[in-house]
């Protein structure tokens, strides 16, 4: 293989229709709607942005302790708390469209009639490049989880979706389950795009002393790299299960991290946890990714994507 | 607010500062000229995976137009960790953060009333306007008082120092509120009082309660435990009276009393610190 070192490698990837210009995603919880991070990160140089999950109405989350630091992650029971899709189309996402970037928006409801409203909502929006299902958020009780892990409702709730946008369509799925590839399957044969995995682990921690759980909501979402293995196998099956591209997430804190999602099987990467503990950590990953593929003189990232070698 | 940064702050000194606390100065130049008082920053104490996240603490002082004084005690695994940090060290610490204290008004008279490990944004706020201040520092007892340096700059800043301990050890005994309420009273000089409170979460409400009886103005400043300090995690968010919940980070962490929803609260956890 030829290397070039003068010649910057080409990180862009296409995703279910949506073109990035590098890889590297915000995962939605992580990143509030960007304006959050304007003193920090550039935004016209991320690949895009997943923001904040957003529903028909707006919900005012879950009472504190909301966090719990773990090892190597943490726990969180926030409850989707965000000012609902219309408050989101008039303040957040005029401030996004000023960026070069695309505007993934991550979407939820608590019921088949939540989601198709926020779904009929967005469809069409100018500055909107697709959606992404959360069909798994494990901190809700009618919402998300009940979908994400049975077969049958997630394929329900995304075929309704599907038939109400020509947006791309990324469901979100959930960690938790037995089998990932039934999902997988699942959000192909209604109709998706691509898929977005993990999310969040179900957890639990608990104070010795005063014998209560460390959140308010008993139990919260494990995020963070103690994940990341999980999520790297996830996706791994999933790639093999399915031909959709995948947004690969869980723990990425450096390139190094995005690159085995990539190899895996994953088209692009969110950063989510480590936008948290490195507010720049997005940034990080993009030049690490330019790094590692001029010296290992691979051109395109797209070479490398599910190249994981088994032999 | 001012734009926030991550900076890699060199740990200037790092000692015992005795009652269980230390202190802790960092070179922060373009951050410590922002500081204002009540503002916090995000430490992360050490570039490894665990702990993962950054710990907010209270800005105590700017010394110099470049350094920052930080106090903190040792609660958890993560300020066990930033015990042992040599002066010399760079830490990456992020700031500064939060809207900090109003300034009091003329003819106002700031009564500061600091609780367990929540004196060092008040030791701040007494260094900008301290002339005219009291200062009422409450702990269970005599060894649970912020610790000699730091009394040392509240008594060069404030006009008068009132102690309580619950176990009688050190000035009135009984909770700061008591010693609080006793000033109300009998007000030294004619000022307006205002009180700025910073502490556990059971005496802020208490402090916020008394203040509403005697209609006297009321900012505390919460600690939450925090993922982010950036807004964006939602989890330090507390109830408030108006319904829903505000970020500490983001809307805080100082609040107007009456706006916190104090008996909303499922959990009496602070934990600025670990």
């Amino acid at each position: 293989m030829k290397r070039d070192l003068t010649k910057k490698p080409d990180l862009s990837v296409d995703l279910a229709g949506i073109r990035l210009k590098n890889p590297v995603l915000t995962a939605s919880g992580t990143f509030g709607y960007g304006e959050e991070y304007r003193d920090i990160v550039d935004l016209d140089r991320l690949g895009g942005i997943i923001v904040k999950g957003v529903s028909a109405r707006p919900i005012k989350g879950n009472p504190p302790p909301r966090i719990w630091e773990t090892p190597s992650g943490m726990l969180n029971a926030i409850g989707l708390e965000n000012p609902g899709v219309d408050v989101f189309l008039s303040e957040k996402l005029p401030y996004l469209r000023q960026y070069d970037t695309a505007v993934i928006v991550n979407i939820f409801g608590y019921s088949l009639e939540d989601y198709v409203a926020v779904t009929e909502r967005l469809d069409g929006v100018p500055g909107v490049a697709g959606l992404e299902v959360n069909i798994s958020c494990p901190n809700v009780k009618a919402g998300g989880i009940v979908f994400g892990t049975n077969v049958k409702a997630s394929f329900e709730l995304l075929s309704a979706l599907r038939r109400r946008t020509k947006l791309p369509l990324i469901a979100k799925l959930s960690p938790n389950v037995t089998d990932i590839t039934e999902f997988a399957r699942a959000a192909a044969d209604a109709g998706c795009d691509g898929l977005s995995l993990i999310n969040t682990l179900l957890g639990m921690a608990i104070d010795v002393r005063s014998r209560r759980p460390r959140l308010a909501n008993c139990t919260g979402g494990l995020s963070g790299p103690a994940i990341r293995p999980v999520a790297v196998r996830m996706v791994w099956q999933a790639a093999q299960a399915v031909r959709l591209p995948i947004i690969g997430m869980g723990g990425i804190m450096t390139a190094e991290d995005a690159l085995e999602f990539v190899l895996a099987g994953a088209t692009a990467v969110a950063v989510g946890t480590a936008n948290f503990v490195n507010p720049a950590a997005t940034l990080d990953v993009i030049s690490g990714l330019e790094t590692f593929l001029a010296r290992e003189g691979v051109a395109s990232l797209r070479e490398l994507t599910g190249q994981v070698r088994m032999t | 607010m001012p734009p926030a940064r991550v900076h890699q702050a060199l740990v200037v000194e790092n000692r015992d500062a005795g009652r269980g606390y230390f202190r802790i100065v960092l070179r922060a130049p373009a951050l410590a000229v922002q500081a204002r008082a009540g503002h916090f920053v995000m430490l992360r104490v050490s570039e490894n995976l665990d702990p993962l996240l950054a710990r907010p603490f209270g800005i105590a002082s700017v010394l110099d137009r470049r350094d920052i004084e930080l106090y903190y005690r040792i609660v958890g695994r993560g300020t066990s960790l930033l015990r042992s940090v040599k002066p010399g060290r760079s830490l990456a610490v992020h700031g500064p953060l939060g809207n900090g204290f109003p300034a009091p008004g003329k003819g106002e008279t700031p009564l500061l009333v600091a609780g367990g490990s929540g004196f060092p944004p008040l030791l701040f706020f007494a260094g900008r306007y301290g002339r005219s201040a009291h200062l009422f520092a409450g702990s269970r007892d005599k060894a649970c008082l912020p610790p000699a340096r730091a009394m040392r700059d509240f008594t060069s800043r404030v006009q008068s120092i009132h102690y309580a301990t619950e176990d009688g050890s050190r000035g009135t005994c009984g909770f700061v509120t008591d010693a609080l309420a006793a000033y109300l009273q009998r007000p030294a000089g004619a000022g307006r009082p205002v009180i700025y409170a910073c502490g556990p979460h059971p005496m802020l409400a208490a402090v916020s309660r008394l203040a509403a009886d005697r209609g006297v103005p009321c900012f505390v400043s919460l600690e939450e435990r925090m993922a982010c300090g950036l807004g964006v995690c939602m989890g330090c968010s507390v109830p408030v009276t108006a319904g829903g919940y505000r970020r500490v980070c983001k809307e805080g962490p100082v609040f107007d009393s009456r706006e916190v929803d104090w008996g909303g609260q499922v959990s009496l956890q602070g934990g600025r610190q670990e």
